[in-house]
């Protein structure tokens, strides 16, 4: 399935798509299940697992009452209903003589043991490199190098947008950009789509305007799972091309989405043995690197260095907003900027959010991404442009050229509360009112409304029928099949948007006759 | 004998459908082709284009115009 | 541009088209014709009975204003430069969306975060970070050099421009106080060309100035080469008095402990210490230096160069050929007035009361006229209902000789004069007023009068007693000349009245220095630059001002309604917005929440056939142009103290001067296409609501617009100068259970139909006389020309007369005056249609009002 059908595309929807047999394969990798752990449970749910894990016995159901005060039963049912659907517990089926039980399924509770105890030679933390690792090959360098790639490929997205005239967007000249299959793999998962009308042949797809909108994480997983995807399905399709038995496709996938579970382990900054890994991993190397997860320095390709975009991938939410904020101090623009002056990556306010939006529509955004002014360009009239600073306004025009995008107001809306800086956070706290002005909140979307004010469609008026009985018949055939858009039995006429099979039921019914 | 007319069929709110028929009746009727109910209008393919156009532009009278910025000259 | 002067033969027709032009095509550019069209329609309508001499005088003035209007906008509208060549500019993928304004290749300073200023080096837009510790001084600062542009919460942004430094000047700050400064709040280094601007454009300003000392009029300037230049020069060297060739030499005045009453420095508390309690430990030092800098820029001269000021004199009658010969070379004149070494004049004996105290921002508007000891002349710009008289008054008070107060209406000369009896101790003897009902004169040897704008320009058909008046105050020096509501009068009738009254210094009050015309920089001229302009949000944060929810609530158009409204002329267009039946459902609806609340509300409608609709059909009293004084007072009366009667509907002469404290809700059905100022005008009369200060109280101002119609696109052109103060208008597309209005008017099809027919039948005819005249206190006086007074040949013209007087919004004044005969006709009609005229018959229809409500409750019960 492409992403455009989806809001955006997470990890959690990916999982729980996959069948049982999948994760408990998946569960054979210690590291894959403390990466599940880790990243996509909610904390009461992280408690029942810990309770269980070294329990001797199943155990009640009913005992989880006394943890969980009564209020606290939806939070109860939603962390028992995501362990089950990620495979984690099992719980007998309620029955009259036997009250409910529930334990931890055998592989995720072994790998999970193993990942706590370590132990084991299963190598799913993965393999130091034991060679001379270059001094050069630092944290900060591979910032640098993983913010690089990164933005390449955001910058491909969002200089898709068609430019206004001479001036404005369009940077496709700009640096190389990312790898061909990497652009391949965006059109694939319709982020972009083709049109003939920009500089670079592609434009931005609303899942694309999603994407750029997301965390960075969540944008690493996106894309990750779309390659995932477009694997399988190239994998399925040779197999089918050879005949049946596609298991060894299915554990290559699994063995793909362990490795990246893997990654998100390793520690950044130390070098890892290509030769330790399995096949299918060493294979995956050239696509991770064009993504910007790992370095291979070009000398010893035995050597590879995770990012921090790949060992963040399984963060849980609270420290990935600092851990994100690392990266985005690490690699802010340049030295001119604002943000990155005299701070530390890791005190850096720059996790906070950077945009006020006052209620004449006037937009100031603290920030010097030449990335965030390409997203805020979308739907921003931008002005002027300080260091540090860009200032802007939202109109009637800029909104409805992101909504002609297939931008919704909802995104921009959400975009900007997401991003709103302290002071309006504090302002909001203080006066007990919303974040952002609920005016411009209410304009953006009458302005997304006055775009919906009309609809046309092309096809045919049937009218002139020759009796009551025609008509009739005719328009009830029509709106059977579908193709019936309106009528009108008073003035005997019906509007359908396809004609064939209206004309041949018309002809039938003559030879009928 | 019944007909089966091409055109393109407009739904849209009453007051949009009342300046489009305006539009119509100020420019020789060469728009319309059949005036269906309260939000509906069957109109010329080939003269969409054209009527969309002068639809924005009756709209645009009724909002305000972008406020230049400072900028533009 | 400088406004052209039409040919007043023409004015008529040219109006008209410029009216019509700007309704079928409302572009950007057209709103300004149609105003400027507005405004010379109001020049034609002012009396042409004048002598030859002052209308040599007044076309001078007018050149002269011209003049220095183009000064400061020909090729420097923006105070645009040219790139420096030297700047390194920084490109990057972000760069194009920008244009030219792409400043990040500015260095920031290490510190940056410590400074709270951005500025842009071509335009001169200043951002200022109004959460920054130094936010307060940086605004002070801002206010005095730069225009405010937008102040809404978080971020301001000012311009600076010719007319805002040339402000900054004349109250007292010198040029490299303004970029010392500004490279202080600034984040980045002062952009050389931002310096070479404000340098190049203060060059010239606040060098020499006009001062009246002792009864002379003396030039001075502290520049001894200019002192050169204008002794050279071939026609101000001769207008030197002979016989005191010397040129004086003395020092430079300061403040020198003059005290404005009312003022914390009054009350003993001294200033500086006040100023910095409020600051933090670490900022206090450079915080109050900030602070102090505007007194103490006068005060300290530097000892290092000792400014000495050169003065020669000249004789009272070359003033204003020296004036005018100053501002061809460059050197326009201040004019500034040394009251305290005045010995000619004699004192007035007052003072304000010794309980009254000014507000901060009272203070500081008047400290910037009072900078450095003399009266400097300009405008103070604050909201309605922030206390604009008492800045007059206090200001009288500290100059203490004679002064004229010019007002917009005969109501307002009685509210000035007992405001003037209310917080200062003058003796009523000493305050006269000059109306057409009063010509008195104070008794002693100087006083107050207080009169309005059309008494002192009207010199037709003057009675004896109001010759006799004239020329005592022509023949008069008055210390000071206070102008109220200085953005409503047109810029001749200032011309006229600035020309044949002399004195020494003069003060512009007004809400909103807004004009839709191009003669706002006429007053710079005129009057004087704009010393100070408050901020509306914060004087209502600090619950000066009430606080106000502002809602725009669209009324779609039965369709019905809509196709009439697609083919009518542009006058029936906005009849038919106006009576939109929906928007008469949502007034009602409005009306019946906001009674149910306890609140007293006024519904504006520029619309007088709608008006009259509207209040009629809801039993609700009203007042218009055609409402007799008497029976307006009657109905204020009850506005204000009868529980019964909750709403009254106004025409739009209640825009201004109206002082309702009890309103708290304002319902705006019709208004005057785009202006901003109508708009801000209106939002002023419930800002002095009395409740304001009670615990989470809010007024309401609504403005119902009907849906896709050209008033909406007017609706957001009237709220920008609003918004950009930081008011937010919620859109309202459904009222809650609108359907629920108990006897909800135009309920069924059938009737909208019927409306729709009334009002295109009634509206044909012609039949309503909707000629607005003057302000809701003012005489109606008679008409001039014969544009409404012969206009009973035919409808066309009477028609034409009523839609220009109405268009013309920047007047609504006495001097659009009105046959005797026909202001008797339409009194009579207005009888006729309330079935009844009189104070007598008044109160029986005040009783029908109360009748029916004793009706509906008990059916309601």
């Amino acid at each position: 399935m492409s992403v455009a059908q989806q809001q955006s595309y997470q990890l959690s929807d990916y999982l729980e798509k996959l069948p049982g047999t999948t994760f408990r394969k998946l569960y054979q990798q210690p590291s894959t299940a403390f990466a599940i752990f880790r990243r996509m449970l909610p904390p009461l749910a992280k408690v029942f697992v810990q309770a269980l894990l070294y329990a001797p016995a199943p155990l009640l159901l009913s005992e989880l009452d006394v943890w969980v005060r009564p209020e606290g039963k939806m939070h109860r049912d939603r962390a028992l209903s995501i362990l089950r659907s990620l495979h984690i517990i099992q719980i007998t089926p309620p029955g009259k003589d036997k009250p409910q039980e529930m334990q931890l399924t055998t592989n995720f509770r072994n790998s999970m043991r193993l990942a706590l105890e370590g132990g084991g030679s299963h190598n799913s933390f993965g393999v130091p490199s034991t060679l001379p690792v270059d001094p050069r090959i630092d944290i900060a360098y591979l910032d640098h190098y993983a913010r690089k790639k990164w933005e390449d490929i955001l910058h491909y997205i969002v200089n898709s947008v068609p430019v206004d005239g001479e001036t404005g967007g369009g940077g496709s000249s700009f640096s190389g950009g990312p790898k061909a299959s990497v652009k391949d793999l965006l059109l694939i998962g319709r982020l972009v789509e083709r049109r003939p009308d920009t500089r670079g042949g592609v434009g931005i797809t609303q899942a694309g305007f999603t994407f750029l909108l997301q965390e960075a994480n969540a944008q690493v997983w996106t894309l990750l799972l779309l390659w995932l995807e477009a694997a399988d399905r190239a994998k399925s399709a040779a197999e089918q091309a050879k005949g049946p038995a596609s298991n060894a496709a299915k554990s290559d996938s699994i063995d793909m989405l362990s490795f990246l579970f893997m990654l998100a382990s390793l520690e950044l900054g130390r070098a890892y043995d290509t030769d330790a890994l399995t096949e299918t991993r060493r294979n995956m190397l050239p696509a991770l690197v064009d993504f910007g997860l790992i370095y291979i320095p070009r000398e010893d390709t035995r050597q590879y260095f995770p990012t921090r975009l790949a060992t963040t991938l399984t963060s849980s939410a609270s420290a990935l907003r600092s851990v994100s904020s690392g990266f985005s101090a690490a690699t802010a623009n340049n030295l001119g900027d604002a943000a990155s002056l005299g701070t530390t990556p890791d005190s850096s306010g720059a996790s906070k959010g950077s945009i006020i939006i006052e209620t004449n529509y006037r937009l100031y955004a603290y920030t010097s991404s030449p990335l965030q002014i390409a997203v805020l360009a979308l739907f921003t009239h931008l002005n002027m442009r300080f260091p540090g600073m860009v200032t802007g306004r939202l109109t009637r025009d800029s909104i409805r050229r992101a909504i002609g995008f297939g931008i919704t107001a909802d995104q921009i809306i959400s975009y900007l509360a997401s991003h709103a800086h302290e002071q309006m956070v504090r302002a909001a706290a203080a006066t007990g009112r919303p974040v952002l002005p609920p005016t411009v909140v209410d304009q953006i979307r009458l302005w997304q409304i006055e775009n919906e004010r009309m609809t046309t469609s092309a096809g045919f008026l049937f009218k002139d029928f020759d009796s009551l009985e025609e008509y009739v018949s005719l328009s009830s055939y029509a709106e059977e099949i579908g193709v019936l858009m309106w009528k009108s039995d008073r003035k005997r006429m019906f509007y359908a948007n396809k004609i064939e099979q209206l004309r041949d039921y018309l002809k039938s019914r003559k030879k009928a006759e | 004998m019944v007909k089966a007319v091409r055109g393109v069929l407009i739904e849209c709110e009453p007051a949009i459908k009342s300046i489009l028929v305006h539009i119509d009746s100020t420019h020789h009727h060469e728009f319309i082709i059949e005036d269906l109910d309260e939000t509906h209008l069957f109109v010329k393919e080939a003269m969409l284009h054209i009527l969309k156009q002068k639809l924005e532009e009756r709209l645009k009278e009724t909002y305000r115009p972008e406020e230049p910025l400072e900028d533009s000259d | 541009m400088p406004p052209k002067r039409k040919a007043p033969g023409g004015q008529a027709n040219a109006a008209k088209a410029g009216r019509v032009s700007a309704m079928s095509t409302p572009g950007p550019a057209t709103p300004r014709s149609l105003d400027s069209s507005v405004m010379s329609e109001a020049d034609e309508d002012f009396d042409e009975d004048v002598s030859e001499a002052q209308r040599e005088r007044e076309a001078m003035l007018s050149k002269e204003a011209d003049e220095f209007v183009n000064k400061f906008t020909i090729g420097s509208r923006r105070m645009q430069g040219q790139t420096d060549d030297k700047e390194v500019r920084r490109f990057d993928s972000a760069t194009p969306f920008f244009r030219k304004r792409d400043f990040s290749h500015l260095p920031l300073k290490p510190d940056h975060q410590n400074r709270p200023l951005w500025i842009d080096p071509y335009e001169c837009t200043v951002v200022l970070e109004r959460f920054h510790p130094l936010a307060e001084q940086a605004t002070d600062f801002l206010i005095t050099i730069a225009e405010p542009k937008s102040r809404p919460t978080f971020l301001h942004e000012y311009a600076l421009t010719p007319h805002s430094l040339y402000a900054a000047v004349s109250v007292g700050l010198r040029p490299k106080d303004i970029i010392n400064t500004l490279e202080r709040f600034l984040k980045t280094a002062l952009p050389d060309m931002v310096r070479t601007k404000i340098e190049e454009y203060t060059r010239s300003f606040g060098k020499v100035k006009l001062v009246l000392k002792h009864n002379k009029y003396y030039v001075e300037t502290m520049d001894a080469q200019v002192l050169q230049t204008l002794l050279k020069d071939e026609e101000i060297g001769k207008l030197r008095v002979h016989g005191s060739d010397k040129v004086t030499t003395s020092h430079a005045p300061t403040l020198g402990g003059l005290v404005i009453p009312g003022t914390q420095n009054a009350a003993g508390v001294h200033q500086a210490n006040l100023k910095q309690a409020g600051m933090k430990p670490g900022e206090a030092a450079d915080a109050s230096n900030e602070a102090d800098l505007f007194t103490a820029l006068n005060e300290e001269d530097d000892d290092d160069d000792k400014e000495a000021v050169h003065a020669f004199e000249i004789s009272d009658a070359d003033v204003e050929a020296v004036q005018k010969r100053c501002l061809d070379i460059g050197y326009p004149i201040l004019e500034e007035y040394d009251f305290r070494n005045d010995d000619v004049n004699p004192n007035l004996e007052i003072d304000l009361r010794p309980n009254t105290q000014i507000r901060p921002y009272q203070e500081k508007s008047l400290s910037k006229m009072f900078g450095n000891g003399r009266a400097k002349s300009g405008i103070i710009v604050l909201p309605c209902g922030a206390g604009k008289t008492l800045v007059g008054i206090t200001a009288a008070c500290t100059i203490k000789k004679g002064v004229i107060v010019l007002c917009t209406s005969s109501m307002s000369v009685v509210q000035w004069r007992q405001e003037f009896l209310k917080w200062s101790n003058i003796n009523p003897d000493d305050i006269a007023i000059f109306t057409a009902e009063s010509k008195n004169k104070f008794s002693g040897s100087t006083g107050i009068i207080v009169t309005t704008y059309s008494m002192v320009t009207n010199s037709r058909e003057r009675s004896h007693d109001s010759k006799k008046m004239m020329d005592f105050l022509r023949g008069r020096e008055w210390g000071l000349m206070l102008l109220d509501e200085v953005h409503v009068v047109p810029a001749d009738m200032f011309r006229r009245v600035i020309s044949s009254i002399k004195s020494h210094s003069k003060l512009g009050l007004t809400a909103t220095l807004l004009r839709e015309d191009d003669k706002i920089n006429h007053l710079n001229f005129l009057i004087g630059p704009k010393l100070y302009e408050a901020n509306w949000m914060e004087l209502s944060q600090q619950g000066h001002i009430a606080k106000v929810q502002c809602a725009e609530v669209w009324c779609p158009m039965p369709t019905e309604f809509y196709d009439e409204y697609l083919r009518a002329n542009s006058r029936m267009k906005r009849t038919l917005y106006a009576m939109n039946p929906r928007k008469f459902q949502a007034c009602q609806y409005l009306i019946n929440y906001h009674e149910a609340r306890g609140d007293k509300i006024i519904v504006f409608s520029d619309e007088l056939y709608s008006l009259k609709q509207y209040a009629l059909k809801l039993k609700k009293v009203f007042i218009y142009g055609g409402t007799s004084q008497a029976e307006r007072m009657q109905v204020l009366e009850n506005f204000q103290h009868n529980p019964e009667v909750n709403t009254l509907f106004l025409s739009k002469i209640g825009d201004t001067s109206l002082d309702l404290p009890e309103a708290t809700c304002l319902i705006q059905i019709s208004s005057h296409f785009g202006s901003r100022r109508q708009e801000a005008q209106r939002l002023g009369r419930i800002l002095r609501a009395k409740r304001r200060n009670d615990e989470g109280f809010n007024a309401f101002f609504y403005s119902l617009v009907s849906k896709d119609t050209q008033e909406m696109y007017y609706s957001s052109k009237r709220q920008a100068f609003l918004v950009d103060q930081g008011y937010a208008f919620k859109v309202i597309t459904q009222l809650a259970n609108l359907e629920k209005t108990p006897d909800l008017a135009f309920g069924t099809p059938q009737e909208c139909r019927e409306l729709l027919q009334r009002t295109l039948v009634d509206n044909e005819r012609g039949a309503e006389d909707d000629v607005e005249t003057d302000d809701l206190f003012g005489k109606v006086s008679r008409r001039a020309g014969g544009n409404g007074g012969g206009g009973r040949k035919g409808n066309g013209v009477r028609r034409t007369a009523g839609m220009l007087s109405e268009l013309a919004g920047g007047q609504d004044m006495a001097y659009i005056e009105q046959n005797k005969a026909a202001n008797k006709a339409l009194k009579a009609a207005a009888g006729r249609k309330k079935g009844g005229a009189g104070p007598g018959e008044q109160s029986k229809f005040f009783k029908g009002i109360q009748r029916e409500k004793e009706k509906s409750r008990a059916r309601a019960g």
